[in-house]
């Protein structure tokens, strides 16, 4: 056995990288090369009932090359058109993760059931996308919703179900917890900012607001783990900055089980995920570390 | 972002202007920026003129490139890049094969070696087909305005390839598509620049890929062996939204 084997919820996976929902996960075919350069599994495009363009452009902001914000805008074909992009990623015989978004516990439900006809490995709920009104982190603050949400889609589908939390709320134990009947939650989305082009004397982003994401949110991102791990006990997967086997290796300790890499493909491109495997195993190695497992929440002081 | 001043607008043909502008940062041709208009929209366009003095070449197609076209002298450009792979360069004869404002990604490969089918839909719309220098020039219109009436592929079936280092195509996908299957059957070197609907130029939003390549990064560039593999050219794409559609050919 490889020692960078893991699992999420009874899902095996190759390596603890994972694709996150967002990047490069609209077309089957760029699903399906990404599982077939090194990722373990992709989460796909976040998807609704209708079809949606998302915003105009500029919908992304770089900063210095690693960083960037983003307000793509929740921009998806709907979900009766996203059955032929399955059907291409899954070829690639690994595990796909369906997304979906939805602002009732029905559509949740209705999307959920939808994707695992399609295939879906697992369901990732977005209940955290900061920048689209009436969805995603509006939906994911309110903890009475989030419960019936969770709840609905748990009894409508057979695969796992996971739930991505939003850091951009005062108290995410308290979604945690209403989350609980989920399989495994997802930490963290992206952060809500902007940013201002002096020249132009305006917000950059069509939409103003955006998600932050890249190395400069890990930090609050492995403290969302480390927190909800403790306190929770349940499966994480960890996202946010990661771009190198230290930084999964972090997450790991810091409570997840795996790990999901966004914006490191534009500051590494598509090659990281190859590149984190390489990385992290060459630690593990030294490190005398055997497998994932043993190191889940080695952190973790209580 | 980053933005400079515009230094000079060309009228190239009565729905075509090329805006001029000092950007000192090294570009190579078949390499693009993402052109912002503050409030109004940010698009991809192919740099036109690669040295020091760069520019691009735009047609009004929708409201950035609407508003791109209105820059006067003195207006402030605001810009990122540049991106994407580049042609490859060769020295010795090369042929260009433009459709519509396609020429714009090829001119700054005009030598005093290069020939060039020039293709539009009337003679007013033939781009750059003045700055063809030295080479042979081939104009090719649909409605027979000037030059040979029919595609490119009616220039192309009278030329003999075989003298040409390197064949760079760019156009409309219909257009690559039918040179593509042309020049298939040869063995000639070629590379074709592809458009694909782009929003965030930086690999990661998945709008322009194809075959899992992403137009912004792996591209916009491809060479026809890399071309052969790909099953969605020429066939499919996505649109805005992500939904598949097909091209009818």
């Amino acid at each position: 056995m490889n020692r960078l084997n893991t699992q999420i919820s009874g899902i095996r996976l190759d390596n603890p990288f994972i694709l996150a929902s967002g990047i490069l996960d609209e077309n089957g075919y760029t699903m399906k090369r990404v599982l077939d350069e090194g990722a373990a599994a992709v989460v796909t495009k976040s998807i609704g009932i209708s079809e949606r363009s998302g915003y105009r452009t500029p919908v992304v902001v770089e900063i210095d090359g690693r960083n960037m914000i983003n307000a793509i805008g929740l921009a998806n074909p709907g979900i009766d058109n996203f059955g032929e992009e399955m059907k291409i990623a899954r070829e690639s015989m690994k595990p796909v993760i369906g997304s979906v978004f939805g602002s009732t516990a029905e559509e949740f439900a209705q999307l959920s059931m939808k994707m695992e006809a399609y295939g879906a490995s697992a369901i990732e709920l977005n209940l955290s996308c900061p920048h689209v009104k009436g969805f995603g982190q509006e939906v994911g603050s309110d903890p009475d919703l989030v419960e019936s949400i969770v709840g609905e889609v748990k009894r409508s589908v057979k695969i796992p179900v996971f739930a991505k939390l939003s850091p951009n709320i005062s108290d995410m134990l308290e979604i945690a917890k209403a989350a609980e009947k989920a399989d495994a939650y997802v930490l963290i989305n992206t952060v809500k900012a902007m940013a201002i082009d002096i020249y132009a004397r305006m917000p950059v982003l069509s939409n103003s607001f955006g998600g932050l994401s890249g190395p400069c949110i890990k930090p609050v991102g492995i403290r969302y783990v480390y927190e909800v791990k403790r306190e929770t006990g349940k499966e994480i997967i960890g996202v946010g900055g990661i771009r190198t086997g230290e930084d999964a290796l972090e997450y790991i300790m810091a409570g997840a089980s795996c790990v999901e890499i966004g914006t490191a493909v534009h500051s590494d491109g598509r090659d990281i995920f190859k590149k984190l495997s390489l990385e992290t195993g060459n630690i593990m190695k030294s490190e005398k570390i055997e497998s994932i497992g043993e190191i889940i929440g080695a952190a973790i002081r209580r | 972002m980053m933005h400079s001043e515009v230094i000079d607008v060309e009228d190239n043909t009565p729905t075509v202007k090329t805006i001029y502008f000092e950007w000192k940062q090294e570009a190579k041709p078949g390499q693009f920026i993402m052109a912002w208009v503050p409030g109004t929209g940010e698009i991809p366009i192919s740099l036109s003129s690669t040295d020091t003095i760069k520019s691009i070449t735009v047609k009004s197609y929708g409201p950035a490139s609407d508003a791109i076209t209105k820059l006067k002298r003195g207006s402030r450009i605001f810009f990122r890049g540049p991106y994407g792979r580049p042609f490859s360069t060769v020295s010795g004869p090369a042929l260009l094969i433009g459709g519509g404002s396609g020429m714009a990604s090829l001119r700054p490969l005009i030598t005093k070696d290069t020939d060039a089918i020039v293709s539009a839909r009337t003679a007013a719309e033939l781009l750059f087909s003045d700055r063809i220098m030295g080479g042979k020039l081939f104009e090719v219109t649909d409605d027979g305005s000037a030059g040979i009436r029919g595609n490119p592929i009616d220039a192309l079936s009278t030329i003999d390839l075989e003298k040409y280092k390197m064949t760079y195509v760019c156009g409309p996908e219909i257009m690559l598509k039918k040179v593509f299957d042309f020049l298939n059957r040869s063995q000639i070197r070629a590379e074709f620049a592809m458009e694909r609907l782009m929003k965030c130029g930086i690999g990661v939003c998945d709008s322009c890929s194809v075959d899992g390549f992403q137009l912004c990064r792996d591209g916009s560039i491809f060479s026809i062996e890399e071309l052969r593999g790909m099953t969605e050219f020429g066939r499919t794409k996505l649109t805005e939204s992500g939904k598949r559609i097909y091209l009818n050919y």
